[in-house]
């Protein structure tokens, strides 16, 4: 029984880490119905100036690591302000384009940095010893992973629901026409949604950095590991990342506890996922919590 | 006056054409090609092995190691992509280069046919055995990675104190990480005393708790790790939040965490931190927090170079600097039987390299043998234990036995 709450709790951990990496996709789609395909730049570069504030400038990482949340939120407002903002109203896929263009472009940069070719750690700044309870463990990193993805989701939830950019923000992603019409500056909205999204970006990567240690090519492949999340959980919702994310992270550990080395079977953890992707994407094609849109004409 | 004055000049020109114009006609270039990742998936190993590779060259121009003729090594980046290291090795080829440095299993594996077609020698930095298999151009530098995993698997049968041990495989999802499995399963089915009782093949995992739990609940007491450092050091911290590290070797209800090559060195200790206390390692190269001539040779050509403190101390570095080595030795000997440095009569050096023509770059634990029926330099493997955060050696070098009975 122990086994069982052991996996439970950690897919709940690795499902609330995906979920906050996949918070950056959505709200960007939210916002301009575009995928960010740089994401994964982003959630490293994020991780890496929480390394550099917190090692080579000395801050404690309590304060670097708000700090390079705020920086990487200023840093993903202006790639939007020099990239994208002239492509307002151009289709969707030249948007699309020009993010896997910064993705070579970000992938460029970080490679002239230490940070590309190195690997590094964090300090330990947290009790080594987990926490256990009834046979249960979980360790401190996984914890305040946890409490910080849920903080950062609650309060962006919060945001879009009672705000009043986060409602315009709700109104640019229905109808930026309409939007516009009622004095909604529709540039701004999206430089924010890119700001944003560097902010979340920031937080998973410090937390995944200090999951596995500062590896460039691990970093910026969650960009992709939470693809399937973000399409299950709908695109742009919030609570669909969230739902999505931990079912995602609870069929991997279900999967690598139950199956893995049975039967002849290994890396159905990885594998996993997609399959319940595609079954639920046959029955639910926009996702659980994706909004069917209908046009009437 | 004027006419005396041009004849005068002429003359000089004349002189000083004949006196240096025979020591450069005889100054020989000798292109060799180096394609690696340098960018992209694997280059925190193929930076460093590269500016080893670069230094140890440079060093033999500078101090005229082969007289007044220098080496000219040209370093591409394939970004771990095989079409690029095709590429690059085709515009080698163009080039006129006489000895080839790969990287990757993968390249090395596809590229296998071209080097026979070739007859190019090649040493690569992957030290897959599968390279070997049908190919006659390929020169392992050190022990093969099915070798690395025997031998750990002999020193877990050696020092494991009770009954059969249980033994598990952490593994790469690539030809790269599967390579020692068979080899692995031979050694137990040719009499090696211990149970493999899963191999796993890893992703991209932010917790290994699952799996950990299920190896312990099976009575798993080692991991056998064939892969790079990132997921071990996830797997380790892991391990270390359950307190399922075992303090000494072979602990009862613990497990015991050992690795090969690649999954080893400072990068592992940057990435896991304190969680890689007591990870066992095993290698044919030194390690420079240990003094040897070895470690101070590679130490002060990185110094020589500008290098910083990172590369300097990588294994990564040391591997790099020791293929340079070997291919320039080749060449030195090539030319001290006073035969032309060609791709044919540097294989042929190459092969001759055992008995008594053995070479001891300094870098390894052991001499670089080749033979017409090996193509594996370095036999002796070094195991390493992570005291203190460094890497120690424990026990002495070692061949491992049942290489030669699977």
């Amino acid at each position: 029984m122990a086994y069982l709450f052991q996996l439970i709790i950690s897919g709940v951990v690795v499902g609330s880490i995906y979920a906050l990496s996949a918070l950056g996709f959505v709200l960007i789609y939210k916002s301009s119905r575009v995928l960010n395909i740089a994401h994964g730049q982003i959630i490293a570069t994020g991780a890496f100036i929480t390394y550099a504030l917190t090692v080579w400038a000395g801050i404690p990482i309590y304060i670097s690591f708000p700090i390079s949340m705020v920086l990487t939120f200023f840093l993903a407002m202006s790639v939007e302000r020099i990239f994208l903002r002239r492509l307002i109203g151009e289709p969707i896929i030249s948007v699309i384009m020009v993010t896997i263009g910064l993705m070579s472009i970000l992938d460029g940069l970080i490679y002239l940095t230490p940070f590309g070719t190195e690997n590094f750690s964090f300090p330990p700044f947290l009790p080594t010893t987990p926490i256990a309870f009834a046979g249960v463990s979980i360790s401190w990193t996984q914890m305040v992973g946890v409490i910080v993805t849920f903080t950062m989701i609650g309060a962006f939830s919060w945001f879009f629901k009672k705000s009043t950019l986060g409602i315009s923000m709700r109104a640019v992603s229905d109808d930026q026409l309409a939007s516009m019409s009622i004095g909604i500056s529709v540039p701004k909205v999206f430089g924010l949604a890119w700001a944003m999204a560097g902010l979340s970006a920031a937080a998973a990567g410090g937390i995944i950095g200090n999951i596995t240690g500062l590896n460039f090519d691990t970093l910026h492949a969650f960009g992709i590991v939470v693809f399937p999340v973000v399409i299950l959980g709908g695109l742009d919702s919030i609570l669909g990342a969230v739902v999505a994310g931990i079912i995602m992270g609870l069929i991997q550990q279900f999967a690598s506890g139950y199956l893995d080395g049975n039967w002849g079977l290994n890396g159905t953890g990885e594998v996993m996922p997609y399959i319940i992707l595609l079954i639920i994407l046959l029955f639910k094609p926009h996702g659980l919590f994706g909004i069917h849109e209908i046009e009437r004409v | 006056m004027k006419m005396n004055r041009v004849t005068s000049w002429m003359f000089l020109l004349a002189a000083v054409s004949m006196v240096t114009l025979p020591v450069h006609a005889l100054a020989k270039e000798y292109k060799l090609g180096l394609s690696l990742a340098i960018t992209g998936p694997t280059s925190d190993a193929g930076n460093p092995y590269s500016k080893g590779v670069e230094d140890y060259f440079q060093f033999v121009n500078d101090t005229k190691m082969l007289g007044e003729d220098t080496i000219n090594c040209t370093i591409r980046d394939d970004q771990y992509n095989n079409d690029i290291t095709k590429r690059n090795f085709e515009d080698f080829l163009d080039q006129g280069i006489v000895f080839y440095l790969n990287y990757s299993t993968g390249s090395t594996l596809a590229l296998k046919k071209d080097f026979e077609e070739e007859k190019m020698p090649v040493i690569p930095a992957s030290f897959h055995a599968g390279n070997l298999v049908d190919s006659n151009y390929i020169f392992l530098p050190i022990a093969s990675y099915s070798a690395q995993a025997i031998g750990l698997a002999e020193y877990v049968v050696k020092n494991h104190k009770e009954g059969t041990p249980k033994v598990a495989m952490f593994i790469h999802p690539s030809a790269f990480g599967r390579g020692p499995v068979e080899d692995l399963q031979k050694a137990v089915g040719a009499g090696l005393k211990m149970e493999i009782v899963e191999v796993v093949e890893h992703g991209k995992d932010l917790d290994n708790t699952a799996m950990l739990q299920r190896l312990v609940s099976k009575g798993v007491q080692y991991v056998i790790s064939q892969t790079v450092q990132s997921p071990v050091a996830t797997m380790l911290k892991d391990a270390s939040s359950l307190g399922l590290v075992a303090k000494s070797f072979g602990e009862a209800g613990k497990i015991t965490f050992l690795g090969c090559h690649y999954t080893g060195g400072n990068d592992l200790v940057a990435l896991a931190g304190p969680a890689a206390e007591s990870f066992y390692w095993t290698t044919s190269y030194i390690v420079t927090n240990e003094p040897s001539p070895g470690a101070t040779a590679q130490l002060d050509l990185a110094k020589k170079y500008n290098r910083d403190e990172k590369a300097a101390n990588s294994h990564n570095y040391a591997n790099g600097m020791m293929v340079a080595q070997v291919a320039t030795e080749v060449i030195k000997r090539c030319k001290a039987k006073g035969k032309e440095v060609t791709k044919e009569n540097l294989y042929e050096e190459l092969q001759a390299m055992n008995g008594d023509k053995a070479f001891s770059p300094g870098t390894t634990v052991g001499p670089v043998t080749y033979s017409k029926t090996d193509h594996a330099g370095v036999d002796s493997l070094q195991l390493y234990i992570v005291k203190g955060g460094v890497f120690k050696s424990t026990g002495t070098p070692f061949v491992p036995e049942y290489t030669k009975k699977i």
